[in-house]
């Protein structure tokens, strides 16, 4: 019955956080700005949160909310180094496209 | 259908569509700026799922502070719109976008044929159990090895992003 | 929102009304502002339009409705149209979420020959239990409204005032989120009717294992955060971008920063955003140190007590009683607003490089160094006793 897949369960919210992972990684694989594909990897990151959110809901478990936590901290501290990174690219080789740093040297 | 499945779906199409614009868009601000826009709905998924704490700091450290930096940094250099943002080669392309959709359903498969197993037996999580007050005890018990952990990689953390940023060619070079 | 016809219908207009409120307040306060910045400087002021030149304020809404609605043609259409409803949205989320009064109850009535039972309103748009975090991550996302109408408008002044604001937003809010976790620790809740409800009555606190209570002083959060209260009350000024701290729309410099391109009512819209987060920084100051709808040494069941035997019915009594509270409110916040418009007209503005020092050099030890002592007594206190 199609009721019984309209009606949310664990399963929904799982399948969402594939999605918004999927394109993450795709944001990732397919873009040439260094900071788009930082968003992707945020975009990733986001989607392993709604995840453990979930599943802390459908266990009745708040370990998976504090795992979020220390997922937030991570990329926190992840997008503060990745943009540092980004500003000194940027001023070195007056573009942040990633094909034209392919040699890593000044 | 019930008021929570019809927020779930609004917000559940609302988030894919911005993700999508994440990717799709070539000027990196509106990049961006759709970032935001999925933080924020995300924030909205979590108070559904009883999580408003998560909510709070979700718009707070996201929404709030990370991507804003990141458009503060794409303000500074001026962006603009690039002609080639995606990767060159049909083929590749092509494998990439094949192999990101495998993946897809590839978890989705596996979430299908496993969630009964891993859920069966258990509560949904209630609302005076999820308060902030047990999450800190939680935390400040059981975890509390990690969050010290936490507190020395923000600090080295700290410490780099200084210290990349003012080498050389830096933002403050003299 | 609610379970019947009727709930669901007063929350509505509750939520509409406080909407309300907040924007009506606006010309109200630009008309304190501009008359009290001329009784500082000894100016005039207006005073030629209506009594005390109050009927100045319809004039000028009246221009920025009927002015040309005019747009650069250089500028990014959608962002520009978008910016200033970006910069009202948060401010207004924020403010919903702070309790104005004491809930209020209507007892069980007749309606169409149904009875429809006994309700609890509470006198804000929508209740949080994590009400402080809610405020602090909506008030947050205010940045994005001055960087996309700096970004938007394609000026150079534009995008300088919109890039100081946000750096100038983002390093502030360390310190305002720092400054109030002392006072968190001694509440021990997020909820802002549950800190205000610690706030009643006298003075009274545990003093190494003996309860002390000091009669004539109300049990507001300022006597025990002091410093706590300061560091919020500067970060506050920081983070509404006002004078002393209005770098991004410093006129000599920047002409006037994010909003040079804009004019008539979305000029306006920038406006009633700014006053909001003013209004939303006086409500949290209330809120957590100076009582909220507390007023000292009266308990709201005395006067609920009051009106029930004036003759009110119970619905009537209480609702006038959260009314009675809600002035209460009210004046503390037009204090503090006063303030707010005091402090712009009577100091200098900082450099940049001052204030950032300011920020990260001083408020940020400070607020540190607070929520250090206070956790250090808070443990000593508990386990003495």
């Amino acid at each position: 019955m199609l009721s019984n897949y309209i009606q949310v369960s664990l399963e929904h919210y799982l399948i969402l956080s594939a999605i918004i992972f999927t394109i993450g990684m795709m944001g990732v694989l397919m873009r040439k700005n260094i900071l788009v594909m930082l968003m992707g990897i945020e975009l990733m990151l986001n989607g392993v949160n709604l995840s453990f959110v979930a599943f802390s809901y459908y266990t009745g478990n708040l370990n998976g909310q504090i795992m979020v936590f220390f997922v937030m901290t991570v990329a926190a501290a992840e997008a503060g180094v990745g943009l540092a990174l980004a500003v000194t690219i940027f001023k070195k080789f007056k573009t942040i496209n990633i094909q034209f740093f392919e040699k890593l040297k000044g | 259908m019930d008021m929570t499945t019809i927020l779930f779906y609004i917000l559940a199409i609302a988030i894919v569509v911005f993700s999508l614009g994440v990717v799709m868009t070539a000027n990196p601000i509106f990049s961006a700026l759709f970032l935001a826009l999925t933080m924020v709905t995300l924030a909205f998924v979590y108070f559904l799922l009883n999580a408003p704490f998560i909510a709070g700091v979700q718009l707070i450290v996201y929404a709030g502070a990370v991507v804003v930096l990141f458009v503060m940094v794409m303000m500074l250099f001026d962006l603009k719109q690039e002609k080639e943002a995606f990767t060159k080669g049909k083929f590749t392309g092509f494998l990439k976008i094949a192999s990101a959709g495998w993946l897809c359903g590839l978890i989705a498969g596996a979430i299908y044929m496993s969630t009964e197993m891993v859920v069966s037996g258990n509560q949904i999580l209630d609302v005076n159990k999820a308060s902030t007050k047990i999450l800190a005890k939680e935390l400040f018990s059981n975890y509390v090895f990690a969050f010290e952990a936490l507190g020395i990689l923000l600090l080295l953390i700290a410490v780099g992003a200084v210290s990349i940023s003012r080498i050389k060619g830096g933002t403050h070079a003299k | 929102m609610g379970t019947d016809f009727f709930e669901i219908s007063i929350n509505f207009v509750k939520m509409v009304a406080i909407f309300l409120l907040m924007v009506q307040l606006v010309p109200a306060l630009v008309w304190v502002e501009r008359r009290g910045s001329a009784f500082i400087q000894n100016r005039f002021g207006p005073n030629r339009v209506g009594p005390l030149g109050l009927t100045q304020l319809l004039a000028d809404a009246i221009k920025f409705i009927f002015k040309e609605e005019f747009i650069p043609s250089h500028t990014r259409k959608f962002l520009f149209y978008a910016a200033p409803v970006m910069s009202l949205i948060p401010g207004a989320l924020a403010f919903g979420s702070i309790p104005l009064s004491l809930p209020f109850h209507v007892e069980a009535f007749e309606l169409f020959g149904q009875t429809m039972g006994p309700y609890r309103f509470a006198f804000q748009s929508f209740e949080m239990n994590v009400g402080i975090v809610f405020v602090l991550g909506i008030s947050s996302l205010g940045a994005y409204g001055m960087l996309t109408a700096g970004w938007a408008s394609v000026n150079k002044y534009s995008v300088f005032g919109a890039l100081r604001a946000s750096a100038q937003m983002i390093s502030y809010e360390l310190a305002l989120g720092l400054s109030i976790v002392g006072i968190l620790m001694i509440y021990g809740t997020f909820d802002f009717a549950d800190m205000i409800a610690y706030q009643t009555g006298p003075l009274t606190f545990t003093w190494l294992g003996s309860e002390m209570t000091i009669p004539f002083l109300p049990n507001w959060g300022i006597f025990y955060q002091p410093l706590g209260a300061l560091l919020l009350f500067i970060a506050m000024f920081a983070e509404t971008n006002r004078a002393p701290f209005d770098l991004p729309e410093a006129e000599a410099e920047l002409v006037a920063g994010y909003h040079t391109e804009y004019g008539g009512l979305k000029m306006n819209m920038f406006y009633i955003g700014e006053y909001g987060h003013m209004m939303v920084a006086s409500a949290l100051m209330t809120t957590f140190y100076f009582g909220g709808y507390n007023l000292p040494f009266v308990e709201p069941e005395t006067i609920n007590e009051i009106l029930l035997a004036a003759g009110f019915s119970a619905t009537k009594a209480s609702l006038l009683t959260s009314f009675t509270f809600f002035l209460v409110l009210f004046t503390k916040l037009l204090i503090f607003l006063w303030i707010f418009i005091w402090v712009r007209w009577t100091l200098p503005r900082f450099r940049y490089d001052q204030l950032m020092d300011l920020g990260w050099k001083k408020l940020l030890p400070w607020a540190l160094g607070n929520t250090i002592v206070t956790a250090v007594v808070i443990f000593v206190m508990k386990t003495w006793s």
